[in-house]
């Protein structure tokens, strides 16, 4: 009743063609903008519950946002473009890796000639690092010519085995830092050096609303369909004259950018000093789980993916807590594996396209409510 | 039968022609020596038994197959073989035999795909989406809803095409090979298994289209009735050799065609 398109007539196709068509959707849309940008800094300054203490923050809303953003990444080449890709933690550690060298500096001695850039500003490190991952996606991409599937997984993963071999044994990548961690640079956007907690919230918020609102628009526009086409039913694309090539390395090049920044903000925004460790193959499967879980060929889905997975093993920690069920931690974590496996099977079978599919189905019942048809 | 009294149509320039054209995979000959040719503005049916290699003559137009031998040449330019991305920058478009339509998308989005050809901006205008790139989009959507809407499919827009049901499927999928503007149209059985209405519709479909728009169209179709109703020519093909070709009286009246389909052997 209260969820309907009746009424709401289009008069132009670009009305037709915005992001949310339904009014109410819309709304909800500026809603949740709101208490992102205005509602969460307010309840953080008044420090009201779930803000009191930092937590809330450093171990929840900014993981969210970034895991969000690298899940938005795997999903364009994964959930749009059909590439199955296991390699997102390394595209995550080049992001992080060369933004930390453009930002502390990048010295090559090549014998006569030593080329020399001097350290950058924060934003240019992560956009320039993000572009260096952006070109390793697209080398690691023109297997995805040849290969499909379970093989071109294969090639990912030897990207990631690979990667992490690079940045723990190549010591110029650490600046040769004898323990192998580094430390993000001061993160000063323009003057503003971006410290307290709710500041690196909303400096990933800025991030990830930007990127998810470019990402959108490319997959609903001839690009993203050229790449859903080129997943479903390649043939068919090819003799409309969609090029496989360019579909499948733009598709690539956008998601291990979109990656690379996600890489880059995990490192400096989140953990600030951090070791390889921190984008293993562990990383690469946890993105995984949030696209499939979340919904593949969703961006909304990216980020229920990332939520569902971030807020899983804390729910799971605290309930039993909360309802006098004593649990330890071992328990708590071979929890998490079960449901999530559990999950990610039953979805597989029942709603391949995750719980945004689940949410659209959902909302189409509630336009047709209370008449069933 | 288009034109029962007046003479066959015979005018009209050659769009394309198949010069003594043979395809094998590994032992099997699917094609052996073929020629014809396919005139602007016609409705040219290519008929024949199962496996005559009707599918494998379009996919050689459409350059998806190469064959071993023979010349094709499209609008003047000869070729031994086309490239699939060239053939659909020239302007051929086709359907499938089993419906090849981009499943997880809209009917919308399979019809719009079918524009990728004709829109020019580049990625980071599409990334921002203002000015030229939206201009450009809506612009696409208008032709496209025009499609919809003389394909009768305004209601569907927005079901993912895996939902509907079979004869709105073909229909979807003619009207993606239509969003590409085609000079020749390639339709490989558009209405295998469809019901008495829907093949009226679908007939009435490609008429119009081969009317209104001038296209040229390769229908292969099993359906006697609605190759005599649709075509101007046939040529008939059986064990990947021409037996016919010809106006539909002529063709039907073929002994080597009658033989062919009550299947007596060679
Ligand atoms: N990709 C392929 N690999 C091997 N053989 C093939 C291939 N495509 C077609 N053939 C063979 O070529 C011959 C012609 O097939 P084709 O599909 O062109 O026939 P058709 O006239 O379209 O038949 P139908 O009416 O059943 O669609 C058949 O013997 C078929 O088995
Ligand atoms: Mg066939």
């Amino acid at each position: 009743m209260f969820y309907r398109e009746t009424g709401q007539f289009k008069t132009s196709y670009a009305a037709d063609m915005q992001i949310f068509p339904i009014r109410q959707d819309r709304i909800a849309l500026w809603v949740v903008l709101a208490i992102a940008f205005l509602g969460i800094p307010l309840l953080d300054q008044l420090q009201v519950w779930p803000f009191g203490g930092e937590y809330m923050l450093r171990a929840i809303l900014i993981p969210f946002l970034i895991l969000s953003l690298a899940a938005i990444g795997l999903n364009i080449l994964t959930g749009y473009c059909g590439q199955l890709s296991l390699g997102s933690g390394a595209f995550m550690a080049i992001g992080a890796y060369s933004a930390y060298k453009f930002g502390t500096g990048v010295h090559i001695p090549l014998g006569l000639f030593n080329l020399s850039i001097p350290p950058l500003p924060v934003l240019p490190s992560i956009l320039l690092g993000a572009l260096m991952s952006a070109f390793v996606g697209i080398l690691f991409g023109i297997p995805s010519l040849r290969i499909k599937g379970l093989y071109l997984a294969v090639a990912t993963l030897a990207a990631q085995f690979f990667f992490d071999w690079v940045f723990i044994r190549v010591k110029w990548f650490t600046n040769y830092n004898s323990s192998g961690s580094v430390s993000a640079p001061d993160l000063n956007f323009f003057g503003y050096v971006v410290n307290t907690p709710i500041d690196r919230y909303l400096l990933c918020l800025v991030f990830v609303s930007i990127f998810a609102l470019l990402a959108k628009n490319l997959v609903r526009g001839n690009i993203g369909r050229q790449w859903m086409a080129t997943r479903d039913m390649d043939i068919a694309a090819e003799l409309m004259g969609i090029r496989p090539l360019y579909a499948k390395l733009t598709a690539f090049a956008i998601s291990s950018f979109i990656m690379g920044v996600a890489g880059a903000l995990w490192a400096f925004v989140y953990l600030g000093a951090w070791e390889p460790l921190a984008f293993s193959i562990d990383r690469s499967f946890q993105i995984l789980f949030m696209v499939i879980i979340g919904g593949l060929g969703s961006i909304l889905g990216s980020f229920l993916g990332a939520a569902f997975i971030l807020v899983l093993p804390i729910a799971l920690d605290q309930v039993p807590h909360a309802l006098g069920v004593p649990i330890s931690v071992e328990t708590v974590s071979h929890l998490v594996f079960i449901v999530t496996g559990t999950l990610i099977c039953w979805l597989l079978i029942v709603e391949p396209r995750g719980f945004a599919r689940l949410w659209l189905t959902g909302k189409e019942k509630l336009r047709l409510w209370p008449y069933p048809y | 039968m288009r034109a029962p009294d007046g003479p066959p149509v015979t005018s009209g320039d050659v769009l394309l022609s198949i010069d003594n054209v043979s395809l094998s995979f590994g032992g099997v000959k699917a094609i052996s020596g073929v020629s014809f040719d396919i005139r602007k503005g016609e409705i040219r049916a290519i008929i024949g038994p199962n496996g005559a290699g009707k599918t494998s003559m379009l996919n050689i137009i459409n350059g998806f197959y190469h064959p071993q031998q023979g010349i094709i040449t499209f609008k003047g330019e000869a070729r031994s073989k086309m490239r699939p991305h060239d053939a659909a920058d020239g302007g051929i478009a086709r359907t499938f035999q089993n419906v090849a339509l981009f499943r997880g998308m809209s009917a919308l989005d399979n019809i719009m795909a079918g524009r990728t050809l004709k829109m020019k901006r580049n990625m980071f205008w599409q990334m921002l989406r203002i000015g030229p790139a939206l201009a450009e989009e809506v612009e696409h959507r208008h032709r496209v809803e025009e499609i919809i809407d003389f394909l009768k499919i305004q209601e569907i827009r927005r079901t993912p095409v895996s939902r509907l049901p079979y004869g709105l499927q073909k229909r979807v999928e003619l009207g993606r090979a239509l969003a590409m503007e085609p000079e020749l149209l390639l339709l490989d059985e558009p209405m295998a298994g469809m019901n008495i209405e829907e093949k009226e519709d679908m007939s009435r479909f490609i008429l119009d289209v081969n009317e209104h728009y001038g296209t040229t169209i390769a229908l292969i179709e099993h359906d006697m009735g609605v190759v005599m109703d649709l075509s101007d020519r046939v040529v008939v093909l059986d064990h990947g050799i021409k037996i016919a070709d010809g106006t539909p009286q002529e063709v039907k009246s073929n002994q080597a065609v009658i033989d062919a389909y009550l299947g007596v052997a060679h």
